[in-house]
């Protein structure tokens, strides 16, 4: 029965967008890029517990370095992201180790993956050689569509990349979730000094996470430079960046397989819906998320998928 | 298998050596010595703020000593980061129950198996067994959150059981249980110690204690006051005056 509906699920999301409007089209796709974004701090700040509020940092990493890649060396962004995530893994690893060696938890940890982001966003725009304040744009291909360049003139071929980002972050998670892992960084959610007298290498295990976690968001970071040319530090580095990318996950139920999914199905219209409506008055969309970000921490703890499972019990995770 | 567990073993399993913790101006734990031999069940008593389980947080890395050092089965242990200690065969459990309480209570104990257990199915396997020796094996699917007190100490012994540890150290695992969970706690621990576990037992009421242990260790303000069977030391004086106050009929200090 659930694999049929994935099934045909699978077929919907492959077969119906070719028919639809480009403006349908961008839509889905910032609701794949979003939920795949979700996914990847889903890892570190839903399952692991260690709640990021920094991840721009990451994406960042990953737009810049595939971009400059490309620019400057012909690099394909195939291997710019790949790249790219190693270098932002690196740099996790780095900043977690030294916020973990501290015992920094919680709100203390959160405030340390904000000015880690916010570093990087000024040396960004203090380093001219990458292009500073200006950001980079990027050249379009002279030959139109090419995948090794991951450029494309029409908004469908990053629709299949953005679906196909999605659905391997999922199976990683997934795979994540069922392994010895995945109760680790559940034990180190629920009670981390427990789970240090369990024997649980917690320093590890988070930057494990943590590793997982930034490689799979810069990788989403050098997607958005593909997909939208132009990249400058405020709009791959900045807190916005860290704030719309841990949204999704939260509304949509943190530490859950589908929560970051669910989470963008219903924030990303729903972000464009108020951006049409409320033309020229910028901010109001931000008010809007801070409205329904009080509404869900008040009354859905466990975001929308919580809220389905207190609904629907037969739908609580059960482990083979 | 040598000599059977008791009869005279060349070298304590767990060694404790001038162990001293100072939290500022205070000294929680003052040059406290303690030996104990395999299979041996060790009471630790004392009154409230005695450093019962500063002891013991010391002991399995949690807090690092000022002074001292903590010796397992020969070798030094001090210093060694909490799971490190637990991998070595030191297990426990907190005074103020701390299961994981979204975590259904097999997955739980299962965290505990990961310390010897590479795969989920292994883990999952020996989790089961800690969880049938403690009781606890019809209730594998519930979130342990759900759990009685008395069920969620039990959970927590299972749990430090299924990193299959040689040495247990159990931190007032009777606390607020009633008198018929204290009775079932106690026979719990005796199974513990036939199968040849050597326990530490931090213990307020003196019923269980005495029943358990082989041997009682007096803490007060940090220091080792006494040290005996549980005979002797109901006797020793100072025990009586640290423990009960001045007796009465003489007058005040």
């Amino acid at each position: 029965m659930a694999s049929l509906a994935a099934a045909l699920a699978g077929v919907l999301l492959l077969a119906v967008p070719p028919f639809l409007s480009p403006y349908a089209v961008h839509t889905l796709v910032l609701v794949l890029f979003f939920a795949y974004l979700g996914t990847a701090w889903n890892v570190l700040g839903g399952y692991a517990g260690q709640f990021s509020f920094g991840h721009a940092a990451f994406f960042g990493i990953g737009a810049y370095t595939s971009t400059l890649l490309l620019v400057r060396l012909g690099v394909s962004p195939w291997l710019g992201l790949l790249a790219g995530g190693i270098l932002a893994a690196a740099f996790g690893c780095f900043g977690g180790y030294l916020s973990f060696r501290y015992g920094l938890r919680g709100p203390y940890f959160a405030l340390v993956t904000l000015a880690f982001a916010e570093m990087l966003r000024l040396i960004a725009v203090n380093w001219m050689a990458i292009g500073g304040p200006m950001g980079i744009l990027m050249p379009l291909s002279k030959t139109g569509d090419s995948l090794w360049r991951l450029q494309f003139r029409e908004k469908l071929p990053y629709y299949y990349v953005a679906l196909a980002l999605v659905v391997a972050a999922l199976a990683l998670v997934r795979a994540i979730e069922r392994s010895r892992l995945g109760y680790l960084l559940a034990a180190i959610r629920e009670n981390e000094d427990a789970s240090e007298a369990s024997g649980v290498d917690t320093m590890r295990a988070k930057l494990v996470a943590m590793a997982v976690s930034a490689f799979l968001t810069a990788v989403g970071g050098t997607f958005y430079a593909q997909y939208f040319t132009f990249i400058d530090p405020g709009l791959v580095f900045g807190p916005s960046v860290s704030v719309e990318i841990l949204l999704r996950p939260i509304v949509g139920g943190p530490g859950t397989l589908l929560g970051p999914l669910l989470g963008s199905v219903v924030l990303t219209p729903l972000s464009e819906l108020t951006r049409a409506l409320i033309r020229g008055r910028p901010g109001v969309d931000v008010m809007v998320y801070g409205a329904l970000l009080v509404v869900v921490i008040t009354f859905l703890p466990g975001g929308l998928v919580g809220a389905l499972r207190r609904i629907f019990p037969r739908w609580r995770p059960r482990q083979a | 298998m040598a000599a059977p567990a008791g009869l005279s073993p060349d070298v304590p399993l767990l060694e404790v050596r001038g162990l001293t913790k100072r939290f500022g101006g205070l000294l929680a734990v003052s040059r406290v010595e303690l030996a104990v031999e395999p299979g041996e069940v060790c009471g630790i008593i004392g009154p409230n703020g005695a450093g019962k389980t500063t002891l013991f947080h010391l002991v399995t890395g949690f807090h690092h000593p000022t002074a001292g050092e903590v010796r397992f089965d020969g070798r030094p242990i001090t210093g060694l980061r909490p799971h490190q200690v637990c991998r070595l065969g030191i297990a426990r459990t907190f005074q103020i129950v701390q299961p994981f309480p979204g975590l259904s209570v097999l997955d739980n104990a299962a965290v505990g198996a990961f310390t010897r257990c590479r795969e989920v199915a292994a883990a999952r396997a020996t989790a089961r067994e800690a969880l049938d020796l403690v009781g606890l094996g019809a209730r594998a699917d519930q979130l342990a959150g759900t759990l009685t007190l008395s069920d969620r100490r039990r959970l927590e012994l299972a749990r430090a059981l299924a990193t299959g540890p040689r040495v247990l150290l159990l931190d007032e695992v009777m606390s607020g249980l009633t008198t018929t969970e204290v009775s079932g706690m106690i026979d719990l621990c005796l199974r513990l110690r036939e199968r040849g576990l050597t326990i530490l037992v931090i213990e307020h009421l003196l019923r269980a204690i005495m029943a358990l242990s082989d041997k009682i260790v007096v803490l007060d303000h940090g220091e080792k006051i006494a040290e005996g069977t549980p005979a002797a030391v109901s006797r020793d004086p100072r025990v009586i005056e640290a423990y009960l106050g001045v007796a009465a009929g003489r007058d005040g200090r």
